[in-house]
């Protein structure tokens, strides 16, 4: 009974310096991480203007989801957006990853072109890409006709606008998903893959049975990085390039978070949309991380 | 078969370096248009190389862009990662090599705010800071970001673990003060650390773009991407010509640009090792 306790103590020896290092980062995460997180919960439960003292009004801004249109369609926004946008970014990453994964003379100078992406940012994208992407006389459906393909209106157009945010961000994210799978790769030792080469072993059947169980566990890190990358980018990209338009066709749910906040100044109901939306993130999360686990298998 | 070979990687080296190009090409287009007269950029058929050297468009694009706002993007993001760092290789070294045992709660809590959405924190972010009269002032700007240690605190703690607990407890038993081998000790063997922690803060505080945008909307505060985000729209009657735009959009990007090419294995480890948590 002594010694457990005298035990105990001694795991627990450097508690007080513990703390005392720790409180200024704690202080300021608990304030502007978990205090927010916690007062977007208070919040939902009222009537907030912000001119004004907010009042309570119990469940209603939850049951006012259940009647306005724009709640689920812009869930279904998100979702095409993310499933448009992560699986291309996990599949192609792979790829690329398994093409400049060899010692050739001038790799990493070439590898240089495939990460260069990583360090620009999604307003300085937008500008570029609004002009890569304008209709008719644009430098894409220019290439896009030299290959006897009509462009489409890109942004202007409900249905290729919300793809069109995808190929940015994907261009953005492949840098650091490639990355990824290129430091889940090298530690594939050489050998083993030589050896399958010797041993007649196809691409398919080397993909298959040396491949994939190396970077198996990387893709569900993939997958999570980008789901997080894409929701939270998903923003800068609608806010700057297209608003939400044409006709909400890429109103995301995040996007329609700050345009309830912040131009219809409905603070709490926005907080209640903010609520569902971790809920709804989580939920998805586990799914991913689920359905990853389930093809491991 | 052997002759198949011989071909094999200079056939890959063409592929991988085609590929390359494709994938940078957006970025040589930037860099390109940024070059042109106004009147070259928006011709048809597009052009893909400057005629003639444009540098007017970079003086005109540092007017538009204001020199308070690049000002206030690099007090942003090194006082950011300033502050960040110092909270974070602290608060990694008490999770990693001190005794409490609170730690792995701390740790759980740390790692669980990794996925809370930016968005759902935004309101009432807003609301705090506000409440603070934080709002247009840089520690409204700065702080909340600072906040977000998770990140950076399990980073140092990944890497912190790993050194010998040897080192510590020597200096425990002298009687050294916990700050003091966390100066003389720690912080010079957790370098590396430093360097990907530092490749990453930076990158994300100068793209940063919501935040700046709900916190700091007045030109005191206001930080590069906002100035960049309403050029996006200059294909309906712009405010300046596109080709300025461009050039506008590369002195934004550049500095970036240039780090990484400079730091390119401290970038590539602190992206991978991000991935490692």
């Amino acid at each position: 009974m002594h010694g457990k306790r005298a035990e105990r103590r001694w795991a627990n020896r450097d508690r007080g310096a513990a703390w005392a290092i720790l409180a200024p980062n704690l202080t300021l995460f608990s304030i502007f991480i978990i205090v927010p997180v916690l007062l977007a919960v208070a919040i939902s439960f009222t009537n907030w203007d912000l001119a004004s003292a907010p009042h309570f009004v119990g469940l209603a801004n939850y049951r006012r989801m259940l009647s306005d249109p724009m709640v689920g369609q812009s869930i279904e926004t998100t979702f095409f957006f993310l499933l448009m946008g992560v699986v291309p970014t996990v599949v192609i990453a792979l790829l690329f990853a398994l093409l400049v994964n060899v010692r050739v003379p001038f790799i990493a100078a070439m590898r240089t072109l495939y990460f260069i992406p990583a360090v620009v940012s999604f307003a300085a994208s937008s500008v570029l890409w609004q002009w890569i992407y304008r209709p008719g006389d644009g430098i894409l459906d220019y290439l896009l006709r030299l290959f006897g393909v009509n462009g489409p209106a890109w942004l202007s157009s409900t249905s290729t606008a919300l793809p069109a945010l995808d190929i940015v961000s994907i261009w953005l994210s492949l840098p650091v998903a490639t990355l990824l799978y290129l430091a889940a790769l090298q530690r594939i030792p050489e050998q083993v893959i030589e050896a399958s080469i010797l041993d007649g072993a196809g691409a398919f059947r080397r993909l298959r049975y040396i491949i994939w169980p190396g970077v198996r566990n990387m893709t569900l890190l993939v997958a999570i990085v980008d789901i997080l990358a894409f929701t939270n980018g998903s923003f800068d990209l609608v806010n700057i390039m297209t608003q939400g338009g044409p006709i909400n066709a890429t109103t995301t749910l995040i996007y329609y978070i700050y345009y309830v906040a912040f131009s219809n100044i409905q603070l709490g109901y926005a907080a209640a949309l903010s609520v569902m939306q971790l809920f709804l993130f989580v939920a998805l999360l586990s799914v991913v991380s689920l359905l990853v686990k389930l093809v491991n298998r | 078969m052997r002759r198949l070979r011989r071909f094999r990687k200079p056939v890959r080296m063409f592929f991988i370096l085609v590929v390359g190009v494709f994938l940078a090409s957006p970025l040589l287009y930037l860099v390109s248009g940024s070059l042109m007269s106004s009147a070259q950029l928006t011709q048809f058929p597009p052009a893909f190389f400057p005629s003639s050297i444009h540098w007017s468009n970079f003086t005109a694009a540092w007017d538009y862009l204001h020199l308070r706002a690049g000002v206030n993007s690099i007090i942003f993001t090194v006082v950011t990662v300033a502050l960040q760092w110092s909270l974070c290789v602290s608060g990694g070294f008490v999770l990693a090599k001190m005794h409490f045992r609170a730690a792995r709660r701390v740790v759980a809590l740390l790692g669980l705010s990794l996925f809370v959405p930016t968005i759902t924190t935004l309101v009432p972010t807003f609301v705090v800071t506000d409440k603070l009269h934080l709002i247009n002032t840089y520690p409204g700007l700065i702080l909340p970001i600072v906040a977000q240690t998770g990140f950076g605190t399990l980073l140092f703690r990944q890497y912190i673990v790993s050194l010998p607990t040897e080192l510590v407890d020597a200096a425990r038993v002298d009687g050294a003060k916990w700050m003091l081998i966390l100066r003389r000790v720690i912080i010079p063997l957790a370098l590396p650390a430093t360097g990907a922690y530092a490749a990453i803060s930076v990158l994300t505080a100068w793209n940063m773009y919501l935040w700046p945008l709900v916190a700091a909307t007045k030109p005191s505060v206001s930080v590069l991407t906002e100035s960049l985000a309403p050029l996006a729209e200059t294909q309906y009657g712009g405010v300046i010509p596109e080709s300025v735009a461009f050039a506008a959009t590369l002195i934004t990007t550049l500095p970036m640009i240039v780090a990484f090419l400079a730091a390119q294995k401290t970038f590539i480890r602190g992206i991978q090792g991000s991935g490692v948590e």
